[in-house]
């Protein structure tokens, strides 16, 4: 099959879902998100800066909207890419990547990301490259419409790479994101993802990701969500062969009225794979948030450690923890518990000297802080600062 | 020698039960009070009577700090005026680190975070969660130095010696006598039902409480009376 008509049949697939609903979250009228929008589109660093993209990174890949994108590695053994080149240079190799952890047809927001995404990037470590500095992506909406970009990221056998990304904006634009993400981490390699999300009061977001790891692979993934965002529905599965190793964490912030489903599932395929997804939901205002983590182990071990803190009486947060076990030797375990600020750690710390609201912010902090091992330092900075307005903003 | 705190016909009740029954005690200038008394007798509720804590009904009678009459005060605006608790049992507290509530307090008072964490041999606790898994000596060591960050007027100090190892109570001493001498009133009051500390800080009070009475007050002397004879005998002589 040549290149056009592989493109084709992915595009005739995902005709077919164009009214097919996610399995979870808020429905959505996806139809006037395929009218073309016009204005000219701006990055707005303040917004980008806000969840912790530094522009000036070694290796980066900005996008705005569906019109402007800047790409660039100074990282030797680091290959950054449009999608849409990497396809057209690398056809066959393009079809082992592209759309094969994801069906076009899922639902109608990878059916639209399949039919009208433009961008995204594919990101290519090669076998045994070692970077400390993250590749830095950001995905900024500034005139609204739709927002699809698909992204690859290929982490050859012994690599070792941290991907931050960044995705924002402008305060009142009406937009829709679909992000579409496929990552494969090769044997013995390592991929550490971090994502701060920061989105408006009108805006709809429906990510769709899927990893695979290859026997001995890490694959580490940090999610933040710090705004406010109309709707917002994701629910990453993560594929782990033998040894290899997998954590996945979320902070969830509600904030007037959104509506937040977050979750993930986990297949345990191979002899001792591991993988853990831990999730801490924050519900201020009238917010709902719905935490969602399921893991199938047909070997291995799994464990599903969900936490949630209701800051309003109006706030709603669920939680949905779902463990199956298909052989013996498989050991999977969860842990979940949904409640206020115990009144006794507050008058601690206001007896050890904080003010009320001083002491909700460190009790605040420490909750939605999770120890994510062997990041670098200048993203550990980075979540630090994103920890730091996530709990200012839960006050 | 000014008077720092006076507790006049203090009664408080947890729960609608009265645990503090007319407790009078003054503490003037330069004075270490020890609270003595068995377990359950109301000294950890009458230290958190003295701070406001919340829960507790003041049924009658006041509490008076730096003449200023703070029985209807909160627990914020006590804290506020210099009044520190070191408790006997601090929460677990998830996710905060040691550091984290060091450094706070440190930028408030102006202290060096890891002297005082040094100071009290917790370095090797900085960056864990504040009171998981730590051992009996170490949650207390670690207690003492938020309280010695904290630089009060005037610490109360609930049972430094409950639960500890020695080599743990020497170091807590020694971090209490440095922090008595460097609040203005070298004043400080600790509750211990063992006063197993008193081998290490010498009393310049002594009260007694037994069943939500502060019976006695006296001289340290008393203290080597409750050694020798205890608690309810000493009363009933007294």
């Amino acid at each position: 099959m040549g290149l056009e008509s592989w493109l084709e049949s992915i595009r005739e697939r995902a005709k077919s879902a164009l009214n097919k609903p996610a399995k979870y979250g808020v429905d959505i009228d996806v139809t006037e998100y395929l009218k073309p929008v016009s204005g000219e589109p701006r990055l707005d660093t303040a917004r980008t800066s806000e969840v912790g993209v530094d522009l000036s990174a070694k290796a980066y890949y900005t996008q705005v909207d569906q019109l402007y994108f800047n790409y660039l590695s100074k990282i030797p053994g680091i290959e950054v890419k449009r999608i849409e080149d990497f396809i057209e240079e690398s056809p066959d190799e393009a079809r082992n990547y592209v759309w094969r952890l994801i069906d076009p047809a899922m639902d109608k927001y990878t059916a639209i990301a399949a039919l009208r995404g433009v961008g995204g990037y594919f990101i290519r470590v090669k076998e045994n490259t070692r970077v400390e500095d993250p590749v830095m992506t950001c995905l900024f909406m500034s005139i609204g419409g739709l927002q699809a970009p698909h992204n690859i990221a290929v982490v050859e056998k012994g690599a070792e790479v941290t991907i931050y990304t960044g995705c924002t904006i402008a305060p009142e634009s009406l937009g829709l994101h679909v992000g579409i993400t496929e990552y494969y981490v090769e044997e013995g390699a390592t991929l550490r993802y971090v994502m701060v999300h920061s989105w408006n009061r009108v805006s709809h977001v429906r990510p769709r990701t899927a990893v695979w790891v290859k026997p001995g692979g890490k694959y580490v993934s940090y999610y933040v969500n710090i705004g406010r965002v109309k709707t917002l529905q994701t629910y990453p599965v993560v594929y782990l062969e033998r040894d290899a190793y997998s954590y996945v964490a979320s902070i969830l912030l509600g904030l007037e009225d959104s509506i937040l489903d977050v979750g993930g599932a986990a297949y345990l395929l191979g002899e001792n794979a591991t993988v853990e997804i831990a999730s801490r939901a924050l519900g201020r205002d009238s917010s709902r948030i719905v935490t969602r983590a399921r893991i199938t182990g047909r070997s291995g071990r799994g464990h599903i450690d969900c936490r949630g803190l209701l800051l309003s009486d109006k706030a709603v947060i669920e939680t949905i923890p779902e463990l199956s076990a298909e052989s013996p030797n498989t050991t999977l375990t969860h842990e979940a518990s949904i409640g206020r600020i115990a009144e006794d750690e507050i008058n601690y710390l206001v007896s050890r000297g904080f003010t009320r609201e001083e002491a909700i912010g460190i009790i605040i902090r420490g909750f939605i802080s999770l120890d994510v091992k062997g990041l670098p330092e200048r993203v550990k900075k980075h979540i630090e600062t994103v920890e730091k307005i996530t709990a200012e903003r839960a006050l | 020698m000014g008077r720092v705190l006076e507790l006049r016909d203090l009664s408080v009740a947890v729960g609608g039960r009265v645990v503090v029954k007319r407790a009078n005690i003054v503490l003037e200038e330069g004075s270490t009070l020890f609270l003595l008394g068995p377990n359950g007798s109301g000294k950890s509720t009458l230290l958190r009577a003295i701070i406001g804590y919340p829960g507790l009904e003041v049924l009658s009678g006041s509490v008076v700090f730096e003449d200023e009459d703070v029985t209807n005060k909160p627990m914020e605006y006590r804290v506020s005026k210099g009044l520190a608790l070191a408790h006997q049992i601090p929460p677990k507290l998830s996710g905060v680190r040691v550091r984290q509530l060091l450094e706070a307090l440190c930028r408030k008072t102006g202290c060096d975070p890891f002297e005082v964490a040094s100071y009290l041999e917790i370095k090797h606790l900085l960056d864990r969660e504040f009171g998981k898994g730590f051992s009996g000596g170490e949650l207390k060591r670690a207690e003492i130095a938020l309280l010695l960050a904290q630089k009060p007027r005037l610490p109360l100090i609930d049972e430094p010696d409950s639960g500890v190892d020695v080599d743990s109570i020497e170091i807590i001493a020694r971090a209490i006598e440095r922090l008595v001498k460097e609040t203005p009133y070298r004043a400080a009051i600790i509750v211990t039902h063992s006063a197993l500390i008193s081998k290490y800080i010498k009393p310049t009070a002594t009260c007694i409480m037994i069943s939500g009475e502060v019976k006695t007050c006296s001289s340290p002397e008393l203290l080597s009376e409750v050694f020798e004879h205890g608690f309810r005998k000493l009363v009933r002589e007294h």
